[in-house]
């Protein structure tokens, strides 16, 4: 009874966690109902990767991200409010605990309105920074749709965005120009954990339509200064996504007829792909790294099963460690690759790293990768930990920690004194000396001297 | 005790046998008394291990039953030190835990299961029987009186300053490594008296085992070299001293390299080098001696004047050029500190932060010793009256002791022995003369002199004895008043002093009952049973083994001190600001932080008073980054209130004894009870450890250290977030704008 039931969970959790690796409670928070239509091919491409999606005015009074003190839903969506902020149930410290508990977020903002204090407050604490008017919108002069931003020029059209560094996966690249309208601009602080993930382009800048005056006075930040849409990602991997502009979401944008100021080709945007590359990627449904078994054992050939993960080795013990990686890619784990100019490290630390090692993959299996390394244990004794420690802009953090404790030599695993050549003289000297005691003493016992005196041996 | 002259009266016309039988109850009867004076704690508390050291012996022990003695040798424990570890059966004396191990299993082979604790505790009040039965041996060497024997066997079982370190549950290598001092010495007046191998063996074997036991062992390492040494330049050289030295030291110093932790010590290290000298100065001797049978006198007395030359001048050289090579190891700092008592304080912090290294006081003479440190100088001036080999012995051994004990005050120990041996040499002589003179002829004389030695038969002639009744009255009955008045004091000093075990403080209410406060196992035991079994524990070193042993957590740094390094690494995050401690703590691997913490309840032993101690520790190691001076006010005041200085209400230490401390009190009304300070109204707030748990009495206060900010914003930030503080806009930052190129 017991088996089946948890059967039947297993099979429910795997149904349910059909698509997104964390889950598929998604929140989305639309002010106003009557919004929601303009958004429809988005929502219905949600709903068609397994999303359960639950719309809430942020007024409501059932709104709340948790239950009991456990997480409502797995994921939350935040359109850009009208009013002053989200409200008592989505503010800054409640969404910051949602992530806290392993929610990801994305948050959408658009240019056309005052971004409110709260989400600024908010963005402050994951050191992403917005214009201190909070009602800028960026404005490119070289970048811009002809067709539909003729005179204001806040329409921007811009290539999908590559890889990051050469060292880190490209999730959201592909064919394509984007349409970006009334996009709000933001900048980002020196967090490790953030990452931008379309910047805009270097003649860009932050305009505020608001103010007339002609000439800004100071520079809060221009070009690529400026990023579109970031990513950060806590350090327990629960991942939030600011879009500068809502509408890019919008049926209108999925599939527009765009036309840039320069060769003045049409084209069409591929706003719908980025938009299912963003969600796909904050919703975790890529990116998602899982270590499988980690495995250490001596270097020897006849391992059983006792000889796997031994909690102490010796000094100089020759030791391989393996470690399994798969990826998750959408509905499935396929085995992870290290990209190219890239290396998944292996440290053996105590205090600080005594090595470094890179690890090599060593087998495939049918959805993951094994990498190991083998080294020598160095001549140290103490408690060591095998680490690895993979912290990639948008790949999920692989943080783990064996300790080990590394023994001295015991008392009989020291080389016997005969097996030592050096040793040689001081054994013969030894022996020499017994065989001499034991020969003087034969003679003075037994050459027994010509007069009868009694000697006193002691 | 009082009754040992009425017993000589007694005995005075009974044969051999009834003589030896009642020495025999005599005997079991003082160790019967030594044993049970000691079992005031048990009986008020309960079987349990006291104080710090103990507790290591303990858990050592239980890790030598539990895995045997091969792997105790090879023990690596990964327990204690982290993350270094600590090889624990290579640094250890292993006699003790031996000993407990194999009690256990003889008990268990003879089918009576006793648990290995409480073998532990009683094995102090055990050996405390053996030491009065060896100092029993010891004195008779001394006196043809066996009431001098008895008299010490009895000073010895019940004298406070043996007592301090032998109570039941004090499972220390003192327990065991006293009773095998007096037993060596005892050997080896034997050996020296009848220059015999087989005693010299004896006491060889005795000396591999104390070597085993205590680190104590260089006393007997210099005492009994110094000894031989004595009796050379006294022209006293024969064939017995030869042999029982030799042997003695060959076969001891072999024993004594047996002991992993001591190892080549012998031949390397300063501290021993006495005895290797002694060893070649007697071969020397022997050989003069030797070579005078054959030169005459004239010629002799020029070789052997040009001999000392110039071997003192090859052995001072070669001594000088091994000891810079580094070949030999320079003294230990602990024996500098001998020397100049101010030593440690300027050069070794850690030595000097432990209050048995202070000297001693000087009422802690009278109080350990009572009336015996009267009559100990009265007692060494007999010696001298009859000045044989091994009254030589107990002059020098007076000597160095009395000057050690009053350098430190552990050291009283190894002075106890030797005045129980003289001041019972004094108070038998005041006896037999006061009470045996009327007797005629002296029967008691007599039977000395068929048992051969002829000690102080001077003293005991009839025609000096004291006839008077009223003089032999009044002094039998003083010195039977001063007896009842040591023990009378043995016993309060023992039940009121030295009886508790320190992890329990014992407290009276004002009805008189008692109240036990039981903080600290109340802490350990929450350890124990709420963190993981991994978690690492970060305290000051004095709780290490007590951790260890109570909670079975890892820490840090515990009471074996032998990273001075690692033990500065704590006390540099004890001291230092948050910011500067919680790197270390994470570098690491710090679970929880223990604080014991006295203000509450006036407990004076506690991490504040200790602070200091601490600072200059890690001074020692960062003179740059912590300074002793910053502590202090500019008047030079250690305090912790209002007045007390930045660096000082910013360290960790001192955030974690008074976080949340103000909400015990009305607002404004916080009192320190130990440093009787009225604190600042707003106390200190933590940000990079939270409160996980605090005792009943807030002795102990345990801090669990966070984990790093999940957001990567720094903890300050974090907290006040968390207490919804707003943020302000990011400030305009200094210099040019960071540009991030990815």
């Amino acid at each position: 009874m017991q088996w089946s039931l948890s059967f039947l969970l297993f099979c429910f959790l795997a149904v349910v966690h059909a698509l997104s690796s964390s889950g598929n409670r998604l929140l989305v928070v639309l002010e106003d109902a009557a919004e929601k239509d303009l958004y429809f091919t988005f929502w219905s491409d949600l709903e068609a990767r397994g999303y359960d999606l639950v719309f809430q005015s942020p007024k409501s009074d059932q709104l709340s991200l948790f239950d009991l003190g456990e997480r409502a839903y797995d994921h939350l969506l935040l359109l850009p409010p009208r009013s002053k902020g989200f409200g008592p149930s989505l503010s800054p410290k409640n969404i910051v605990d949602f992530l806290n508990k392993d929610g990801n977020v994305l948050l959408a903002l658009s240019g056309k309105s005052t971004t409110p204090s709260a989400i600024s407050s908010l963005l402050l604490e994951l050191d992403l920074h917005l214009a201190t008017d909070r009602s800028s919108v960026v404005v490119d002069h070289f970048n811009y749709d002809t067709l539909s931003a003729t005179d204001k020029h806040d329409v921007l059209l811009l290539q999908r965005p590559g890889q990051l560094r050469p060292d880190t996966k490209a999730y959201f690249d592909g064919e394509g120009v984007l349409a970006l309208p009334n996009a709000a601009p933001h900048t980002l602080g020196d967090n490790s954990l953030v990452a931008p993930i379309l910047r805009a382009p270097a003649t860009a800048y932050s305009y505020n339509p608001k103010e007339d005056v002609g000439a800004v006075e100071e520079v809060w930040a221009t070009g690529s200064q400026l990023a579109l849409v970031s990513a950060m990602q806590t350090r327990s991997s629960s991942r939030f996504t600011l879009l500068g502009s809502v509408e890019s979401l919008q049926d209108k944008w999925f599939s527009a007829t765009v036309k840039t100021p320069g060769d003045g080709k049409e084209t069409t945007t591929a706003n719908q792909e980025f938009a299912k590359q963003l969600t796909a990627w904050t919703f975790k449904e890529t990116g998602v790294l899982k270590v499988g078994k980690i495995e250490h054992h001596l270097a020897k050939d006849d391992l059983t099963s006792e000889d796997l993960n031994p909690t102490i080795y010796r000094i100089k013990n020759e030791t391989v460690f393996n470690i399994e990686v798969s990826e998750y890619s959408y509905d499935k784990f396929v085995p992870f690759e290290v990209p190219a100019n890239d290396a998944l490290q292996l440290e053996f630390t105590m205090l600080s790293p005594f090595h470094r090692l890179k690890l090599e993959p060593s087998s495939r299996t049918e959805n993951s990768t094994i990498y190991s390394a083998q080294f020598t244990v160095p001549d140290q004794h103490g408690i060591f930990s095998f680490r690895v420690n993979y912290k990639r802009p948008f790949l999920t953090n692989i943080e783990e920690k064996h300790e080990v404790t590394v023994r001295h030599y015991a008392h009989n695993e020291y080389p016997r004194s005969w097996k030592i050549s050096g040793g040689w003289v001081w054994i013969a000297g030894l022996w020499s000396v017994i065989g001499g005691f034991l020969a003087f003493v034969f003679v003075w016992l037994y050459s027994e001297p010509t007069s009868a005196k009694v000697k006193k041996t002691q | 005790m009082a009754e040992s002259p009425l017993d000589v009266l007694l005995k005075g016309n009974s044969g051999r046998t009834t003589r030896g039988l009642l020495r025999f109850i005599i005997l079991a009867t003082i160790a019967a008394a030594a044993v049970s004076s000691r079992l005031f704690s048990v009986i008020r508390f309960e079987s349990i291990i006291h104080e710090f050291d103990p507790w290591f012996n303990f858990r050592a022990t239980k890790y030598l039953v539990q895995h045997g003695f091969e792997s105790f040798w090879d023990w690596f424990d990964d327990r204690t030190w982290h993350p270094l570890g600590r090889v624990t059966g290579g640094t250890l004396y292993p006699g003790l835990m031996v000993t407990s191990g194999v009690i256990y299993h003889v008990l268990r082979f003879l089918t009576i299961p006793v648990d290995i604790r409480n073998i532990c505790v009683l094995l102090a009040p055990g050996f405390s029987g053996l030491t009065a039965l060896a100092m029993y041996f010891l004195t008779c060497e001394m006196t043809t009186s066996p009431s001098a024997g008895l008299l010490a066997a009895a000073f010895m079982g019940i004298v406070p300053g043996y007592i301090s370190r032998s109570v039941a549950g004090s499972y220390d290598n003192e327990a065991i490594a006293i009773f095998l001092l007096v037993f060596t010495f005892f050997l080896w007046i034997k050996a020296v008296k009848n220059g015999s191998i087989m005693w010299g063996a004896l006491a060889a074997l005795f000396y591999g085992y104390m070597v085993s036991a205590w680190g104590g062992y260089v006393f007997i390492t210099n005492l009994i070299p110094l000894h031989v040494f004595v009796l050379l330049c006294m022209g006293r050289y024969s064939s017995r001293i030869y042999i029982s030295y030799t042997t003695w030291y060959a076969l001891g110093t072999l024993a004594s390299m047996q002991i992993p932790f001591v190892g080549f010590l012998p031949i390397r290290n300063s501290d021993h080098m006495s005895a290797l000298g002694v060893f070649g100065l007697i071969q020397l001797v022997a050989f003069a001696d030797f070579v005078r049978g054959f030169i005459p006198g004239k010629h002799f007395q020029r070789l052997l004047t040009t001999m000392i030359i110039v071997v003192f001048g090859v052995a001072f050289v070669g001594l000088v050029v091994l000891t810079v090579s580094g070949v030999i190891a320079p003294w230990s700092g602990r024996f500098y500190s001998l020397w100049d008592t101010g030593y440690a304080k300027i050069h070794i912090p850690i030595i000097a932060s432990v209050s048995e290294h202070q000297p001693t006081a000087w009422p802690a003479f009278f109080f350990d010793l009572n009336f015996l440190i009267w009559l100990f100088p009265a007692g060494v001036y007999m010696c001298f009256r009859d000045l044989k080999d091994e009254h030589v012995f107990v002059i020098i051994y007076s000597v160095l002791a009395s000057y050690f004990a009053g350098v430190m005050v552990r050291l009283m120990l190894t002075l106890t022995p030797i005045v129980c041996v003289a001041a019972a040499l004094a108070l038998s002589t005041i006896l037999d003369t006061y009470v045996f003179a009327t007797n005629g002829p002296n029967p008691r004389a007599k039977a000395n002199e068929d048992t051969s030695s002829e000690g102080l038969r001077s003293a005991r002639k009839p025609d000096v004895g004291i006839t008077s009744y009223f003089s032999k009255t009044v002094m039998t009955s003083s010195v039977v008043v001063y007896l009842l008045l040591f023990v009378a004091h043995c016993t309060w000093v023992t039940s009121n002093a030295y009886s508790s075990p320190s992890v329990v403080l014992a407290s009276r209410m004002p009805d008189g009952s008692q109240h036990i406060i039981d903080d600290y196992r109340e802490a350990y035991y929450w350890l124990r049973q709420n963190t993981a079994h991994n978690a690492k524990i970060m305290s000051w070193w004095d709780y290490g083994y007590q951790i260890g042993g109570m909670a079975d957590r890892p820490t840090l740094v515990d009471n074996n001190t032998w990273n001075n390094t690692h033990i500065a690494t704590v006390g540099k995050a004890m001291s230092s600001r948050e910011e500067v401690s919680y790197p270390i703590l994470r570098q690491h691997d710090v679970d929880y932080v223990l604080v014991v913490f006295g203000g509450l309840l006036g407990y004076s032993g506690d991490d504040i008073n200790k602070f200091l101690w601490m600072v200059r520790i890690a001074e020692g190691i960062w003179p740059d980054e912590v300074k002793e001076r910053d502590f202090f006010t500019a008047r030079g005041e250690y305090r912790v209130d209002d007045g007390a200085t930045p660096t000082m209400r910013n360290s960790l230490m001192y955030k974690m004894s008074y976080h949340n401390f103000n909400s015990m009190f009305q607002p404004g009304q916080a009192v320190d009870r130990v440093r009787g300070s009225r604190l600042p109204a707003e106390g200190p707030q933590l940000s990079t450890l939270e409160e996980a748990f605090t005792s009943e009495n807030w002795i102990i206060r345990i801090y669990k250290v966070k984990d790093l900010d999940n957001l990567g914003r720094d903890h300050n930030t974090a907290v006040a977030f968390d207490k919804g503080n707003k943020r302000k806009r990011a400030t305009k930052r200094k210099g040019p704008r960071v540009l991030r190129t990815e």
